[in-house]
């Protein structure tokens, strides 16, 4: 397995955090139930616990309940896109101090998108932690022609910028929060292999 | 390293900043440029008086990159090893003395949003060579200087050059909220702390509690070789047996007996003296090894861990 091919944990609460952020992307609101959220996040000093995720249905409340004194917060916020749910979390990481924890679920390219939005924020890798669940689909940056192509299955994809048979790669860009997509058949045109599903 | 080898300097000026301070002018011995040094790095400096040789670390206060002289400031310890003192009354204008190239184990780190300096005492030298390069950067920061009541007005003016409403001198550790500090940094803040251990511990304490990561966290401890009760370290490759007195450390005493002993730091934070440990019981006071590492006696720091036995068997 290649170096920058990145690692990812179960969602998991980091005690040494005072204040949670989690935020989900569609579908895996599901996947990471309340239930199992409670599991993890709720507890003895723990602290607030802030629940996101780009849900169309989701009711849009900003706390479900008012919380009982003495008890730990837990709210809920719905978002209809990932765009709006990136621009709050940029606008709120903004007003943050030191002793948030950030985690995110989803598939890679959210993840790390999540990522560079924390990194811009100033959140450090030991602040932000990453849980990939869902299909191992990939996002591949051309290298030749520098398009994103969604959802890739396969190490073999047909960019959909330049039309050239790309060999995904396991290099993993953090900067572009991407897979490096390779012209698969440069030396000897025609010559492929047979395409391979990707696993996570 | 480059410059593996002393470098040879001259005593260019001293001056007194306080009873107990003494600030110190290096010069290159041979007229030329010293190795350029980094905010926060440190030199070794070679002191002799007598049969007795010490190598103390002390910061380098001089603007980053400073290439005609070290400067680096003094504190006369009370009851030390002996160097502080040796450095008070002995150093004169003119001496040669050897030190060795800066090495550096507490930079700033480029990336943070905003730089938090808080230095206790005399461990505001590391802190004082951050300050232009801070500023040179246009870098979000701020200090907090804590100096006992007598001396707050002599670190005023040792800060004063770099002056702003970003650096306070706090008269007594009383006079600053560090629970309240840590708790109030935006998001991206790097804290730098160095002095005495008891104010380490109290800010990575304040840190810890308002969640701060350990990586936000460096800090710089001068607190590093004391003295103790006397003991013997038997050196089971070269068959030696090193008795440590007192007021030595055991890395001076192996160096004392002329054994090549690693070390960079000597103040228990680099882990470049790691040495092991075949038999005895050591008293670790490093910052380097881990709890488990520690009661494992299997390994200590020759620099600053000294016996709980009578006798400590290493691998050297």
């Amino acid at each position: 397995m290649s170096k920058s091919r990145p690692l990812y944990g179960p969602l998991q609460c980091d005690a040494t955090g005072r204040r949670h952020l989690l935020v989900l992307q569609t579908g895996t609101a599901e996947a990471v139930t309340e239930p199992a959220v409670a599991d993890q996040f709720l507890g003895d000093g723990v602290g607030p616990v802030e629940i996101w995720a780009v849900d169309a249905h989701a009711p849009r409340t900003e706390a479900a309940n008012p919380t009982p004194p003495g008890e730990q917060e837990l709210a809920r916020r719905g978002f209809t896109c990932v765009t709006a749910m990136f621009d709050a979390l940029g606008a709120r990481l903004q007003t943050e101090t030191m002793g948030l924890r950030l985690y995110a679920a989803g598939d890679e390219a959210f993840l790390w998108d999540v990522f560079g939005v924390a990194s811009a924020a100033g959140l450090g890798r030991q602040e932000v932690r990453l849980s990939h669940v869902g299909e191992p689909a990939r996002r591949v940056y051309c290298i030749h022609c520098a398009t994103m192509n969604e959802g890739v299955r396969t190490d073999l994809v047909v960019c959909r910028g330049c039309g050239l048979r790309l060999s995904v790669r396991d290099h993993f860009s953090r900067r572009l929060s991407a897979f490096m997509g390779v012209h698969a058949d440069a030396e000897t045109p025609g010559s492929l292999p047979e395409p391979q599903a990707l696993s996570s | 390293m480059i410059h593996d080898k002393p470098i040879a300097v001259r005593v260019r000026e001293t001056a007194l900043l306080s009873p107990t301070l003494k600030r110190v002018w290096l010069e290159a011995a041979d007229g030329g440029l010293l190795p350029p040094a980094s905010p926060g790095a440190h030199v070794l400096v070679r002191l002799k008086g007598g049969e007795r040789q010490w190598r103390n670390a002390y910061s380098l206060v001089s603007p980053p990159g400073t290439r005609s002289v070290y400067e680096i400031i003094v504190r006369r310890v009370a009851a030390s090893r002996g160097g502080s003192h040796h450095v008070h009354d002995q150093i004169q204008v003119g001496d040669a003395i050897e030190v060795a190239a800066p090495a550096n184990l507490f930079p700033i780190v480029v990336s943070a949003r905003k730089h938090l300096l808080i230095g206790g005492g005399v461990g505001v030298t590391p802190l004082l060579s951050f300050l232009p390069e801070l500023r040179r950067m246009g870098a979000r920061f701020e200090m907090h200087q804590i100096a006992a009541e007598a001396e707050a007005a002599v670190f005023e003016a040792l800060l004063a050059p770099h002056g702003g409403t970003e650096v306070q001198v706090h008269a007594g550790r009383g006079g600053l909220d560090l629970d309240g500090l840590m708790a109030g940094q935006p998001l991206g803040t790097h804290l730098y702390v160095c002095g005495p251990t008891p104010l380490i511990d109290a800010a990575a304490r304040a840190a810890a509690a308002a969640g701060w990561p350990a990586g936000a966290l460096h800090r710089e401890s001068f607190g590093g070789a004391a003295g103790g009760a006397p003991f013997v370290a038997t050196l089971a490759r070269s068959r030696l047996e090193i008795r440590v007195g007192a007021d030595e450390s055991l890395l001076e005493a192996l160096e004392a007996a002329g054994v090549e002993a690693a070390h960079l730091c000597r103040g228990g934070a680099c882990g470049q003296c790691a040495t092991v440990v075949l038999d005895g019981v050591p008293d670790h006071h490093d910052h380097v090894l881990t709890p488990d590492e520690k009661a494992s006696n299997s390994v200590m720091m020759t620099c600053v861990s000294r016996a709980k036995t009578p006798r400590l068997v290493l691998d050297l």
